[in-house]
């Protein structure tokens, strides 16, 4: 998410510039969010969010630090965002895929970069990799209900 | 020939044909978007200004997604994908490279409707893909497209309103139908793209889908669209690496900036490599 993008490609009640949303984001959301997530109800598939709830040892550690990850424009973790899909150490080397809730996000290189970081910091972790999966895709539904609080909080509905 | 020769053949010709479906796809995406950034400040509402914009960044994103998959299968770089390519390579459509025609927002509108409909139907195409690493990104790429058909959908409608704007829309459709002929025309390896199910449609296929789409939504906004059999269809038509001078230019442009700067690396934002 990147809350300084260009405006939404869509937002409810614009002319022919930006067709009335169909799925009824609502009002209170423009100007606020990322400009290009779309907030659009959706069905979270089983297993998702992934927060991190049953794992131990070193991947716990790695979830623990994910949880101090958060969105670069907005007071939310990564891992309430719903954009974790997956953490796995092997060996001291850990795996977090994740995807991103816009395929285009500009806040890419960074959040990879940050996520990265915080797998290395997890005590038992020698080596990260960061691995992007778009299936199966984002929606707001993903995102954990503490992430929800956080973004109402900051003043998105959601 | 030994089993080994023959699994070794099948290999080969399933990771050329998979080569060539994504740089059909990258390369369509990243050039019309590349396009649509001339529009910055110039379209004709700040409101356009901001939409194209949008949907620009959309388009670099999916181009970005199948450059990143290109690089994972094939160990490419970014610069062995985008920008050390030779121009030549590129296999995009010519109706992504074309400039845009002086004061031309019906080509924007035109070339943007006849585009996101194709890009629409090749995506459905992809949905069972053989390639689960295609087939998973295709959902992603799909919602993010709609915005775009509805984007030129209504700025048709609004332009044909008028005689004025009804005169743009024609020209746009007159200039751009020969080229857009060309998002359908065969490439590298195109038999193998659908033999090994990349894509689960052929290029005839999607192309009669296409024609009953935009067709009859174009004759119903009170446009003439050319017979398909009776177009005069340039000589370059981007899929073979045949190309219009004006890519060339453009291809030059685009890299001009990272041959100055002489990367010999990505720029990292954070982190410990920066």
């Amino acid at each position: 998410m990147s809350l300084e993008g260009p405006p939404g490609p869509d937002r409810p009640d614009d002319g022919p510039d930006g067709p009335a949303d169909p799925n009824g984001t609502t009002s209170s959301s423009r100007g606020q969010a990322c400009g290009y997530t779309s907030y659009d109800d959706g069905e979270a598939p089983d297993e998702y969010p992934k927060t991190g709830d049953g794992a131990s040892g070193v991947e716990a550690r790695v979830w623990a630090e994910l949880y101090e990850v958060e969105d670069p424009e907005m007071p939310v973790s990564v891992v309430d965002l719903g954009l974790i899909y997956d953490v796995e150490v092997v060996d001291g080397h850990a795996l977090v895929e994740m995807t991103l809730t816009y395929s285009g996000c500009p806040a890419r290189d960074m959040l990879q970069g940050d996520i990265h970081d915080a797998a290395l910091r997890a005590d038992g972790v020698e080596a990260a990799e960061v691995d992007l999966r778009y299936s199966p895709a984002w929606n707001v539904s993903m995102v954990s209900e503490d992430g929800k609080d956080a973004l109402r909080e900051f003043g998105l509905s959601v | 020939m030994t089993e080994n020769h023959a699994t070794s053949e099948s290999t080969t010709r399933d990771e050329q044909a998979l080569e060539a479906l994504l740089y059909r796809l990258a390369d369509d995406e990243f050039v019309l978007a590349e396009r649509y950034t001339e529009w910055q400040i110039y379209a004709p509402t700040l409101e356009s200004d901001l939409a194209l914009s949008n949907v620009a960044q959309d388009e670099y994103g999916h181009a970005r997604l199948w450059y990143d998959l290109l690089q994972d299968a094939f160990d490419y770089t970014e610069a062995d994908v985008l920008w050390e390519r030779e121009p030549a390579d590129f296999r995009h459509s010519t109706l992504c490279e074309l400039p845009f025609a002086d004061d031309g927002w019906g080509d924007v509108i035109v070339r943007s409707y006849l585009y996101d409909t194709a890009e629409r139907l090749r995506l459905e195409a992809l949905i069972d893909s053989s390639n689960p690493t295609v087939r998973d990104r295709v959902e992603k790429v799909l919602g993010e497209e709609d915005y775009h058909r509805e984007h030129a959908i209504s700025w048709l409608e609004r332009l044909a309103e008028t005689d004025e704007g009804n005169e743009r829309l024609q020209a746009a459709v007159d200039r751009l139908f020969p080229d857009a002929l060309s998002l359908f025309d065969s490439g590298p390896h195109e038999e193998d793209i659908v033999a090994t199910g990349l894509r689960t449609e052929t290029l005839d296929d999607l192309r009669t889908a296409w024609f009953d789409t935009v067709i009859p939504t174009l004759e119903g906004h009170g446009l003439t669209v050319p017979d398909p059999d009776d177009v005069d269809r340039p000589d370059a038509r981007g899929r073979d690496g045949s190309h219009t001078d004006d890519w060339f230019d453009m291809h030059e442009t685009f890299t001009a900036t990272y041959h100055e700067l002489d990367f010999d690396q990505p720029t990292r934002l954070r982190g410990e490599e920066a």
